[in-house]
């Protein structure tokens, strides 16, 4: 038999079902709405458009909305897109300095995400900085965090 | 060769998986391609070849010593092999059918060496044991509710609660209480429950990364675990979890237990990193078999003496120089390799203890080395 890496054994077998999209999600207790997550976007830009950048990124970078729905995600995603380009390059590494290991991993999942999308790309010198100084600061491992990690933003 | 290092074994050209020691030390397996390699350790110089485990047609991934001298094996062909050792140091083959339509994955035996837990990518874990009247090994699966490949099993002392770990990012503790075989006073007053019936969800932990290996401390009924995110976890059957992360960021592939507040672990960094339990938890203690930013050697300050006679050189010959070190001469990076092993440490194991304190662990790599390490 040639092609007997090509036989579906699964098909043989109904027990056998395949991981579906569902499993490879985590458990979540609860999911957050769009209602719910207002109140910190608007909080979020309202840092921003003081000047606060670092109360920005800190808010961003905290408890992000990994339960809720794709188009949830987005409006939140948009929001912290806004803040991280609003940052002068100077201010990238004084910012990094104070983020905790939880939200390092979150500010990385963040740039990969924005520079997944038309919205990112064109600001894609700024991420770029960011993701220099980031790596610069803590090496690799939040890299791999991110990589292995099944919370999505 | 740094000052951690007892010995160095280069075995084999290829990867190991995994390898284990017999329960006194004098007999070593490993896994190499399709077969398993045993070898008897001497006092002096390198392990001699005793017997070579050929009856696997698909690489072997794991490989585990009874207290007995019983060998089993379990290859990617999805069987078991258990090896009888017979007078003539020769080893009698078991066929055991795991029942199971992919890859075994892994191996270990219990305790008390009456059974052993194959954990596979077929989302089962198959628990063996001899079944005298039909002279056969026996496989019941584990099959609720794993929802991916078994990449790590390990056995309580108890020889009843059976802990696993795996690509759906679960650590799991099952009951793998086979009748007939273990009794009920085993588990006595286990801190993890009253009941143990076969194939019980004990608990589970979510942790999300794959889970590359997970150890029991008995004594302490706590459960270590590593992940493919660069962490090391400790949790107990409150489910109070305490995590830390690889120094390197790199991920570790292997974990053993020093002593009560000890764990050393082994990955992709290439030495084991050792991390100790203080007042604020687990926490990175020290690399083992790592050259830390190097003082200028001898050696180097030698160089550093050619470079200074060289640009009293005339112009040509000095950029002759300049290429001269440029040239990788054959190897792939200038980098300096600054641990014994050369690639990824797949398994670690205590090879020595005294006092409830292992003294030397032996790792495994894929470089194809066994190397033996002073904690």
């Amino acid at each position: 038999m040639e092609d007997w890496r090509r036989i579906d054994i699964d098909a043989f077998d109904p027990d056998s079902g395949r991981l579906t999209l569902e499993d490879m999600r985590p458990p979540y207790g609860s999911h957050v709405s769009l209602q719910e997550l207002q109140p910190k976007i608007s909080q979020l830009r309202s840092a921003a458009a003081s000047g606060d950048f670092k109360t920005a990124v800190q808010i961003a970078m905290s408890d992000p909305p990994y339960s809720a729905d794709d188009a949830t995600k987005f409006q939140y995603l948009l929001a912290v897109l806004e803040v991280l380009t609003q940052v002068r390059q100077h201010d990238i590494s004084t910012i990094l300095g104070q983020l905790s290991l939880e939200q390092q991993d979150v500010l990385v999942k963040y740039l990969y995400k924005c520079m997944s999308i038309p919205e990112g790309q064109k600001q894609g010198g700024i991420l770029l900085s960011w993701f220099e100084k980031l790596t610069q600061e803590f090496g690799v491992g939040p890299i791999v965090r991110y990589l292995s990690d099944k919370n999505t933003v | 060769m740094s000052q951690s290092i007892v010995a160095n074994f280069k075995l084999v050209k290829g990867p190991i998986y995994s390898h284990c020691f017999s329960q006194d030390k004098r007999l070593l397996a490993i896994t190499f391609g399709t077969d398993c390699l045993v070898y008897a350790l001497k006092a002096q110089g390198a392990p001699v070849l005793v017997a070579t485990l050929p009856d696997h047609d698909k690489i072997v991934t794991a490989v585990d010593i009874s207290v007995h001298g019983r060998i089993v094996t379990c290859s990617q062909d999805r069987n078991a092999i258990v090896w009888e050792p017979i007078s003539d140091g020769s080893y009698k083959p078991t066929l055991v059918l795991l029942r199971i339509n992919r890859a075994a994955t892994t191996v270990k035996w219990a305790a008390n060496g009456y059974k052993f837990a194959v954990g596979s990518s077929a989302r089962i874990i198959a628990v063996c044991y001899y079944e005298q009247e039909n002279d056969w090994w026996v496989s019941k699966h584990i099959k609720k509710p794993i929802k991916s490949t078994i990449s790590t099993v390990a056995w309580h002392e108890n020889g009843i609660l059976l802990a696993c770990g795996g690509t759906d990012g679960y650590v799991r503790v099952f009951s793998g209480f086979v009748k007939g075989l273990d009794s009920k006073a085993q588990a006595a007053g286990s801190p993890w429950g009253d009941k143990f019936p076969f194939g019980a969800l004990v608990h589970e932990w979510y942790h999300g990364a794959w889970i590359q290996d997970v150890e029991w401390r008995s004594s302490l009924e706590k459960l270590a675990y590593v992940a493919h995110d660069g962490s090391l976890n400790v949790t107990d059957s409150t489910g109070a979890r305490f995590s830390t992360f690889s120094p390197e960021g790199l991920p570790f592939l292997a974990l053993t237990w020093i002593n009560d507040h000890e764990i050393l672990c082994g990955g992709y960094s290439c030495h084991p990193v050792l991390f100790t339990e203080g007042s604020k938890g687990w926490q990175f203690s020290a690399n083992l078999d790592k050259a830390g930013p190097q003082p200028k050697s001898p050696s180097t300050a030698g160089s550093a003496g050619n470079e200074d006679s060289s640009e009293d050189l005339p112009f040509g010959l000095s950029a002759l120089q300049k290429f001269k070190q440029l040239d990788l001469k054959g190897k792939v990076t200038t980098s300096v390799q600054d641990t014994t092993h050369e690639n990824a440490i797949a398994g670690l194991a205590p090879f020595k203890s005294t006092n409830g304190s292992v003294t030397e662990v032996s790792s495994c790599g894929l470089d194809g080395k066994i190397i033996i390490y002073r904690v």
